[in-house]
């Protein structure tokens, strides 16, 4: 496999490649995406099943889980939040260093779900900013990594997240 | 089970018995639901009756299974049939010595919300409690420390009540990040 680093970059004879630094630093921000799980719910089962051995994300370059959001890049909720928890989650994504990317797995993460009740929140997006939307009541492990990839594919055409517009805007 | 009961003269629970001779004022109701005895006690006594259950040696109701509470303000024939008493306190028991389980309920007018506390006695009443005391707003009298559980602290209201609105009254969208304790 040969080192791809997106439109741009030339091999020239032998060993040469030359690029942009921002292509290089994306390149490894691609491929080694730290997700600092957030499972509250049902969908959290289906994140557990994507990164145990049967789906594998570590395939992707995402195996690194993080229980501390100090040490990682890519914040994926899954599941219900109430709002006694959005505060709890506002701070965790908070607490991530930038550049900081976001999934929104499941309805419930999305937009409430079914669960139009006073608890709980009706779409995290309200709250923090999401890059990635993934439907289902739960996705398939397959939409997890599709997200996963729509990140990535974020990250090489070297789009800001969600976040840092928010900030710039 | 009722086919059973009406084939062969089943003799009256030993729970019946008992609470009828010594507690007869007490017990305002008496039935049976799926095999488990359900007696209605009344406020007054509501304490002094369950301490009976939980310390007489034949009874022994030493386990609480549960606390929670209804709210029977659209229940016309509950209402009726307990003096306008909108909510119904219930406590569910255990008793490891073969007596099995028994539901205690305790009528609660919306007028006064108070009940003894049953944490004396069992000490799991006390996360029970806070939950009824969050979501219906029944007030426990000598509870250690009786705050919301499961909602935010500083939420207006009880969800479990019915006419409370489904989708609330605007918590969801008002909530203030600075006031909670994260
Ligand atoms: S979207 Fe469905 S599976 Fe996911 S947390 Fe909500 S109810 Fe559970």
């Amino acid at each position: 496999m040969g080192l791809d680093f997106g439109q741009g970059a030339e091999q020239t004879d032998g060993n040469i490649i030359t690029t942009t630094i921002d292509k290089v630093v994306n390149w490894g921000r691609k491929n080694s995406l730290w997700p600092m799980p957030f499972g509250t719910a049902c969908c959290a089962i289906e994140m557990m099943a994507t990164l145990a051995s049967k789906f594998d994300l570590s395939r992707f370059g995402s195996e690194a889980i993080r229980f501390s959001p100090r040490q990682s890049d890519l914040l994926i909720v899954s599941g219900r939040i109430s709002i006694k928890m959005m505060p709890v989650l506002k701070r965790i994504y908070d607490q991530m260093p930038d550049p900081k990317w976001v999934i929104s797995m499941g309805a419930c993460a999305s937009c409430g779900g079914v669960f139009d009740t006073y608890t709980l929140i009706q779409g995290v997006d309200q709250f923090i900013p999401v890059d990635v939307y993934i439907p289902g009541c739960p996705p398939r492990p397959e939409d997890l990594i599709d997200a996963v990839i729509q990140v990535q594919q974020k990250i090489t055409s070297g789009a800001s997240p969600k976040g840092v517009e928010a900030v710039y805007e | 089970m009722s086919e059973e009961n009406q084939v062969e003269e089943q003799p009256k629970p030993l729970i019946l018995q008992k609470l009828e001779t010594n507690y007869a004022d007490a017990l305002l109701a008496q039935d049976a639901a799926r095999g488990t005895v359900v007696v209605v006690i009344h406020k007054e006594q509501a304490y002094a009756v369950l301490e009976y259950l939980k310390t007489d040696p034949e009874l022994a109701y030493t386990f609480l299974v549960d606390v929670t509470a209804v709210d029977n303000s659209q229940m016309e024939s509950e209402l009726m049939q307990f003096d306008y008493a909108r909510f119904m306190v219930v406590y569910q028991l255990y008793s490891y010595q073969g007596q099995g389980r028994l539901r205690v309920k305790v009528p609660v007018h919306e007028n006064d919300l108070n009940i003894p506390s049953v944490t004396g006695l069992w000490k799991g009443a006390n996360w029970l409690e806070r939950e009824t005391y969050d979501m219906f707003g029944i007030h426990f009298d000598g509870h250690p420390d009786l705050r919301r559980i499961l909602m935010p602290d500083d939420f207006e209201g009880y969800p479990l009540r019915k006419d409370y609105p489904l989708r609330g009254r605007g918590e969801r969208e008002s909530f203030n990040f600075e006031k909670q304790n994260v």
